[in-house]
C-alpha cells in the first residue's frame, strides 16, 4: 500500500462519526483520569481495554489512543495548582508550574502547558507518521548497547539536574540506583533487598518513589503554611491564558526540540516517561540564554520543555511497539494487548498490509491531542481559582488521592509504606537542599544500564565500544562525558577555581543537617554489607554504583563539616592571588535544583512542630486504612482533619467528606475495581465485609 | 461501526460498573452461584497473554456454570504471579467465588525455584482445567546455517533469555548441562519480543524456550519463508504440527535423564491453567470442572479464540491434578541435580 493512500485512507477512516465519537470519549476519560494524581493513561487504558473486543480495529485504536495521548495534557492540573505531580512524568512541571501558580499566574501556567503539551503531541505525531517508511531498517540499529548508551547518556544529565550541589547530586544519583537494584535480580535470580517480602520482588513502586518524593513535601509545605497555594490574587485568567499562548510560540524553537527529544527518548524502550521531562528539561537549561538563573523560579520556558517532551513522547512510544512488537512503556503493553485481542500482529506486516491501521493511530494521535487541548483550555478556569481555597479545603482530598494513586502501582500495603518513606526522604532533602531530580533518575536507569550492560558485555564483550562496529553508542558516550565536563568545570569556576576548591580547610564544625548525610552513610553500608554475599552477577553493580555513591557522600559531609564558609575561602584565595577581593559579588550563579523553601516568617521550631503533625495525619490515615479500611477512612480522615486542624464547621466538613467518599467509591471502587487492601476489622468480624474495603 | 453500535456499547460499560450486589449463599450448586460473581484472578497486568486468555475465559465460563454467574476478571500481578498463588491459596475465600491464572512455572516453585517464598502445596489447588497444552521450541534464525539440533553439539548458539527462572532462560541451561549441546546465554531481556526483536537485528541468534502457538500466530511469516528453523519441540508430547522435528524426551539416554527432562518439560502441559484454592465444596469443584470442559468446545468461545489467534488444545482438571501428583513423586536425588544444574 502507498504510504500517501494508506495516510489519506486512515484520516476518512478515523473522522468517521461513531469512530470519532469513541474518540472523543477516549480522550474525555484520558482528561479525568489524568488530572487524579498517580492515576495514569496506563490505568484508564486497561479499564478500556476489555471494551474494544467488540470495535473493528480502528475504533479500538482511536479509543485506546485517544485516552492515552492526552492523560499527561490533564495531568499538568494538579502539578501547577499543588506542587502534586499528576504523574511520574509530570515532576519537572511542577517546578515551574507551582512556583507560577503560588505568585497568581496559574492560569498562564495551564496555557503554556496546554499548548506545549498539544505541539508536543503533534510533533511526535509528525514524527512517526512521517518515519514510518523507515521504522523499521532505522530501529535495527538499536540494539543493546545503544539501548545502554543512550540510558548512561541520561544519567549524565544528573550534572545539569544537581544545580549547585553536584556531589549531592551524584549522590542523590547513585542512591536512585541502588533503589532500583531492589528486588529479583534477572541475572541470577538473587534476591537483592527485598526484606523477605514478595513485594519487593518486582522492586520498589515507581509511583511511590515519585509521589512520595515530590507530592507530599509539597502538601506537607501547604500544611505548615497553613494558607492558600496562592497568596497574591490571581492574575486575570484570559489576559494569562493569552499570554500563555504567545510563551509557547515565542519559546517555537525549544518547544520543536524538547518535542524531537520526547519522541526520540520515547521510541527508547526503558527509558520511561518518569525521566523524558527531566532529560528535556535539563536540556532546556543547558541551552537556554540565563536559564540558569531562572528555572526552578517559574520561567515558563522550563514548563515548555516539559510537557512538549511529554506529549511527544507517546508518538515515540508507538514506534518500537509498531515496528518490532516491543513495548517501551507500560500503556504500550495495554496496546499490544489490544493488538492481540484484534488479530493484529506488530512487525512488517503493520507497515505493509496493516498501514492504513498504523496510519490510523497516527490520526488518533492528532486528533486527541487536538481536542484534548481544546477541552483543557474550555475547563481549567474553574480550576485556578482552587489555588485560592484555604489549605484545610484542598489537602485532605488531595492526600486521599495521592494515596490512591500510589497504591495502584502494585495495589499492595507495600505502596503505602514506600510512599510515606519517600515522602520523609524528599521533604529532608528538599529541606537540606539535597536535589532531588538525580535520584529519579537513578531509580528510572539504573536498572536499565545494569541490564543493558549485561547483555552487552554478555554478548559482545568489550566490543560494544568499538566505534566502527557501534557507532551511536560512541556518539551518545562522547555526548555524556562532554556533558559531565562541562558541568564540572563550571562548578570549579563556580567554587572559584581549583584551587579555592582544594583549601579552605579549618577546623571541623558540625551542624545538626549534617546528621543526614550521616544517616545515608549508615544506610550505605548496611546494604553493601548485605550485598557482600550474593553471586558475582547480582552484586557487581550494587558493589560498584554503592562504592561510588559513599565516596560522594564522605566527601559531601567531610566538606560540610571541615570547611570554611565559602565567602571566606574566595577571599582568601583572591588575596593569596593578590587579585582585588570584591566580596559583595555575586558567588554562585547556578540554581538550586528545587522549588525553594519559603516558610516566611514561622520560626524553624515551629516548622518543624508542624510537620511532625502532618507525619502524625497521614500515619494515622494509614493506621485507620489498616484498622476499618480504605474506604471509611476517607470522610474519618477529612472531616477530622478539616475539624481539627483547620476548625473549620461541621457541616462544611461532613459535606466535604462525604462527596469525596462516593467520588472515591464511584470512580476507584466501582469503575477501576480496586482491589482494596483489607483490614483488621474485615478480619475480625467478617461480617462487615460488607462494606467495601474492609 | 455505526452509531448503533456507540450506544450500544456505551450501554454495555454502564452496565458493567453497576453490577454486583451479591445474593445469599445457598446449599445446591446452581442456587449457590445464581446472582453471584466470580472473580477471576490473573497473576499478570493487562495485555500479557495470561490477560488476554484469562479475559477471554471470563467472558465465557459463567455461562457453563450453573447459576450462571458473572465472571469478573481481576489483575494481580506481582512477582511472576507467585504472590497472586500465594494469595489464592492462603488468603482467598473457599467457597467456589474466588478463581485464578498463575504463571504454568509457579507450581514448580517449591520443588526447584524458590521453595521459600513460595507459601503452598501445588498439588493441593482445585486444578479446574486449562486453555492449552503449550509446547515449547527451539529456533535458530537462518543467518547461522544451522539446521539440525545435533549441529548443536559443536557449533555455538546464541540464545536470548529474559532471566532466571524463566522458560528461555531454564531451557538451554538444562538441555546444555544434561546433553551437552552449545549454547550461549545472553540474559536480561525485559520479554519475549524483545528476544525476538533481538534476533532480528543479529543480536541473539535463537530462543530455546518459546511457545509454539505464539510462533505460529505472531510469527508464521518468518516460519514460511525459512527466516526461522526449529530446531527441537519441548514438551512431552509431540505437537501435531511439527511430526518431524525432534522431541526432547526422546534424547534422553537413561531414566534420570528422562526424569529431568520431565521435572522441566511437564510446565508445557500445564499451559494456561485455572485453578480454585483447595478445599472448596467439591460439588463445586466439580461443576466448575464441567462448566471449563464445556467452555473449551463452545463454538463462539472457540470463535472468538481464533479472531484473536489464541491456539486452545484444552487439558482438563482432572489431568492437571495427576500430572503435578507424579511429577511430586520426582526422586529427591533427580530434584537436587536439577536444581544443581539451574544453578
Amino acid at each position: 500500500m502507498d504510504v500517501l493512500t494508506a495516510a489519506s485512507d486512515a484520516f476518512f477512516i478515523i473522522i468517521e462519526p461513531s469512530r470519532m465519537m469513541f474518540l472523543l470519549l477516549g480522550v474525555g476519560i484520558g482528561l479525568l483520569v489524568g488530572i487524579l494524581p498517580g492515576i495514569s493513561g496506563v490505568a484508564g487504558m486497561a479499564l478500556l481495554l476489555p471494551f474494544t473486543y467488540d470495535m473493528d480495529q480502528y475504533t479500538a485504536m482511536a479509543f485506546l489512543l485517544g485516552l492515552g495521548s492526552v492523560t499527561t495534557t490533564s495531568d499538568v492540573l494538579t502539578s501547577i495548582l499543588f506542587g502534586v505531580p499528576g504523574h511520574a512524568s509530570a515532576q519537572a512541571t511542577v517546578l515551574e508550574g507551582y512556583p507560577m501558580a503560588k505568585r497568581g499566574e496559574a492560569g498562564r501556567a495551564l496555557s503554556v502547558s496546554y499548548m506545549a503539551a498539544m505541539v508536543g503531541g503533534l510533533i511526535g505525531a509528525v514524527i512517526l507518521g512521517v518515519t514510518i517508511p523507515l521504522l523499521r531498517p532505522v530501529m535495527l540499529y538499536v540494539g543493546s548497547p545503544e539501548l545502554l548508551a543512550a540510558a548512561l547518556f541520561g544519567i549524565s544529565m544528573v550534572s545539569a539536574l544537581s544545580g549547585s550541589a553536584p556531589l549531592r547530586g551524584l549522590a542523590a544519583a547513585g542512591i536512585g540506583v541502588l533503589f532500583a537494584m531492589v528486588g529479583a535480580d534477572p541475572q541470577t535470580g538473587t534476591l537483592r533487598w527485598t526484606m523477605d517480602t514478595l513485594f519487593l520482588w518486582d522492586g520498589l513502586p515507581l509511583l511511590g518513589v515519585a509521589l512520595g518524593l515530590f507530592a507530599l513535601p509539597e502538601l506537607c509545605e501547604l500544611a505548615i503554611g497553613r494558607t492558600s497555594v496562592s497568596k497574591v490574587p490571581n492574575q486575570d485568567l484570559k489576559a494569562g491564558m493569552i499570554q500563555g499562548v504567545k510563551d509557547v510560540f515565542q519559546n517555537w524553537w525549544l518547544a520543536v526540540r524538547c518535542s524531537s527529544i520526547g519522541a526520540i527518548l520515547g521510541a527508547v524502550p526503558g527509558i520511561g516517561a518518569a525521566v523524558i521531562g527531566w532529560l528535556a528539561y535539563a536540556h532546556a537549561l543547558r541551552t537556554e540564554k540565563g536559564a540558569s538563573k531562572t528555572f526552578g523560579k517559574g520561567d515558563v520556558r522550563g514548563l515548555v520543555a516539559s510537557e512538549s517532551s511529554n506529549n511527544a513522547k507517546e508518538g515515540g512510544h508507538l514506534i518500537p511497539t509498531i515496528a518490532f512488537g516491543v513495548p517501551s512503556g507500560a500503556s504500550m503493553a495495554i496496546l499490544l494487548g489490544a493488538f492481540l485481542i484484534h488479530g493484529l500482529v506488530p512487525g512488517p506486516e503493520m507497515l505493509t498490509r496493516n498501514l492504513d491501521v498504523t496510519y490510523a493511530m497516527v490520526w488518533s494521535v492528532v486528533l486527541a491531542n487536538i481536542l484534548g487541548c481544546a477541552a483543557c483550555y474550555a475547563f481549567s478556569g474553574y480550576f485556578a481559582k482552587l489555588t485560592l481555597l484555604r489549605y484545610t479545603l484542598i489537602l485532605p482530598s488531595v492526600l486521599v488521592i495521592v494515596y490512591i494513586g500510589a497504591y495502584q502501582d502494585s495495589r499492595d500495603w507495600g505502596d503505602f509504606y514506600t510512599l510515606l518513606a519517600f515522602g520523609v526522604l524528599g521533604w529532608i532533602m528538599k529541606q537540606l537542599r539535597w536535589p532531588r531530580p538525580p535520584l529519579i533518575l537513578g531509580f528510572v536507569l539504573g536498572e536499565v544500564i545494569e541490564r543493558y550492560m549485561f547483555i552487552s558485555i554478555g554478548r559482545y564483550g568489550w566490543d560494544w565500544l568499538n566505534p566502527m562496529t557501534h557507532p551511536i553508542v560512541t556518539i551518545l558516550l562522547v555526548m555524556a562525558i562532554v556533558g559531565f565536563a562541562r558541568a564540572f568545570m563550571s562548578n570549579v569556576r563556580a567554587e572559584g577555581g581549583a584551587r579555592t576548591m582544594m583549601g579552605g580547610f579549618g577546623a571541623p564544625h558540625f551542624a545538626k543537617a549534617d546528621i543526614f548525610p550521616a544517616a545515608l552513610i549508615v544506610l550505605l553500608v548496611i546494604m553493601l554489607v548485605q550485598a557482600m554475599p550474593w553471586a558475582f552477577g547480582a552484586k557487581i553493580v550494587p558493589l560498584f554504583i554503592g562504592g561510588i555513591t559513599l565516596f560522594a557522600l564522605v566527601l559531601s559531609l567531610t566538606a560540610q563539616v571541615f570547611k570554611k564558609p565559602k565567602v571566606a575561602r574566595v577571599l582568601t584565595a583572591r588575596q593569596l592571588s593578590g587579585e582585588d577581593p570584591e566580596p559583595e559579588e555575586e558567588m554562585d550563579e547556578r540554581i538550586h535544583m528545587d522549588i525553594a523553601v519559603d516558610h516566611g516568617s514561622i520560626p524553624k521550631r515551629e516548622v518543624i512542630r508542624r510537620a511532625v503533625i502532618f507525619l502524625g495525619w497521614i500515619v494515622s490515615f494509614m493506621a485507620s486504612i489498616g484498622l476499618i479500611g480504605f474506604l471509611p477512612s476517607v470522610p474519618l480522615f477529612v472531616i477530622g482533619y478539616m475539624k481539627i486542624e483547620g476548625q473549620e464547621r461541621w457541616k462544611l466538613s461532613i459535606i466535604m467528606g462525604t462527596v469525596l467518599l462516593v467520588f472515591v467509591w464511584l470512580v476507584f471502587h466501582q469503575i477501576l475495581a480496586v482491589t482494596w487492601p483489607g483490614s483488621y476489622l474485615g478480619d475480625l468480624i467478617p461480617a462487615a465485609k460488607i462494606i467495601p474495603s474492609v | 461501526m455505526t452509531v448503533g453500535s456507540f450506544v450500544r456499547t456505551l450501554a454495555l460499560m454502564l452496565v458493567a460498573l453497576l453490577a454486583g450486589a451479591p445474593a445469599q449463599a445457598q446449599p445446591s450448586v446452581e442456587q449457590f452461584y445464581k446472582g453471584k460473581v466470580v472473580s477471576l484472578y490473573i497473576g499478570f497486568s493487562v495485555g500479557g497473554g495470561y490477560d488476554v486468555y484469562g479475559r477471554i475465559v471470563s467472558r465465557y465460563l459463567g455461562r457453563h456454570i450453573p447459576g450462571h454467574p458473572t465472571v469478573v476478571p481481576i489483575n494481580m500481578e506481582g512477582a511472576g504471579s507467585l504472590k497472586m498463588a500465594n494469595w489464592l491459596y492462603n488468603v482467598a475465600p473457599r467457597d467456589g467465588t474466588a478463581i485464578g491464572t498463575f504463571s504454568r512455572g509457579v507450581p514448580f516453585e517449591p520443588l526447584i525455584g524458590n521453595a521459600a517464598s513460595a507459601r503452598f502445596d501445588p498439588t493441593k489447588f482445585t486444578w479446574i482445567g486449562s486453555t492449552t497444552n503449550e509446547v515449547s521450541v527451539c529456533v535458530t534464525w537462518e543467518r547461522t546455517g544451522i539446521t539440525k539440533f545435533d549441529e548443536l553439539y559443536n557449533k555455538e548458539l546464541i540464545v536470548g533469555g529474559t532471566g532466571s527462572g524463566a522458560d528461555a532462560d531454564v531451557f538451554p541451561k538444562i538441555i546444555g548441562a544434561v546433553l551437552g549441546s552449545k549454547f550461549r546465554l545472553v540474559s536480561g531481556y525485559p520479554g519475549g519480543n524483545d528476544i525476538e526483536f533481538a534476533m532480528e537485528r543479529g543480536e541473539v541468534d535463537g530462543r530455546c524456550g518459546w511457545s509454539w502457538s505464539s510462533i505460529e500466530s505472531q510469527k508464521q511469516q518468518w516460519l514460511k519463508d525459512g527466516t526461522v528453523k526449529v530446531l527441537l519441540q519441548l514438551a512431552l508430547k509431540k505437537h501435531p504440527s511439527l511430526p518431524d522435528v525432534p522431541l526432547i524426551m526422546d534424547l534422553a539416554r537413561n531414566e534420570e535423564e528422562r526424569q529431568i527432562f520431565r521435572l522441566i518439560f511437564v510446565r508445557g502441559a500445564l499451559g494456561r491453567p485455572y485453578m480454585a484454592p483447595p478445599g472448596i465444596p467439591a460439588d463445586r469443584a466439580a461443576a466448575l470442572r464441567t462448566a471449563f470442559d464445556e467452555m473449551v468446545k463452545d463454538p463462539a468461545f472457540l470463535a472468538e479464540a481464533k479472531r484473536s489467534r489464541l491456539e486452545i488444545t484444552p487439558i482438563s482438571g482432572v489431568e492437571l491434578q495427576d500430572l503435578l501428583k507424579v511429577v511430586y513423586q520426582t526422586p529427591p536425588d533427580i530434584v537436587a541435580k536439577t536444581r544443581a544444574y539451574l544453578k
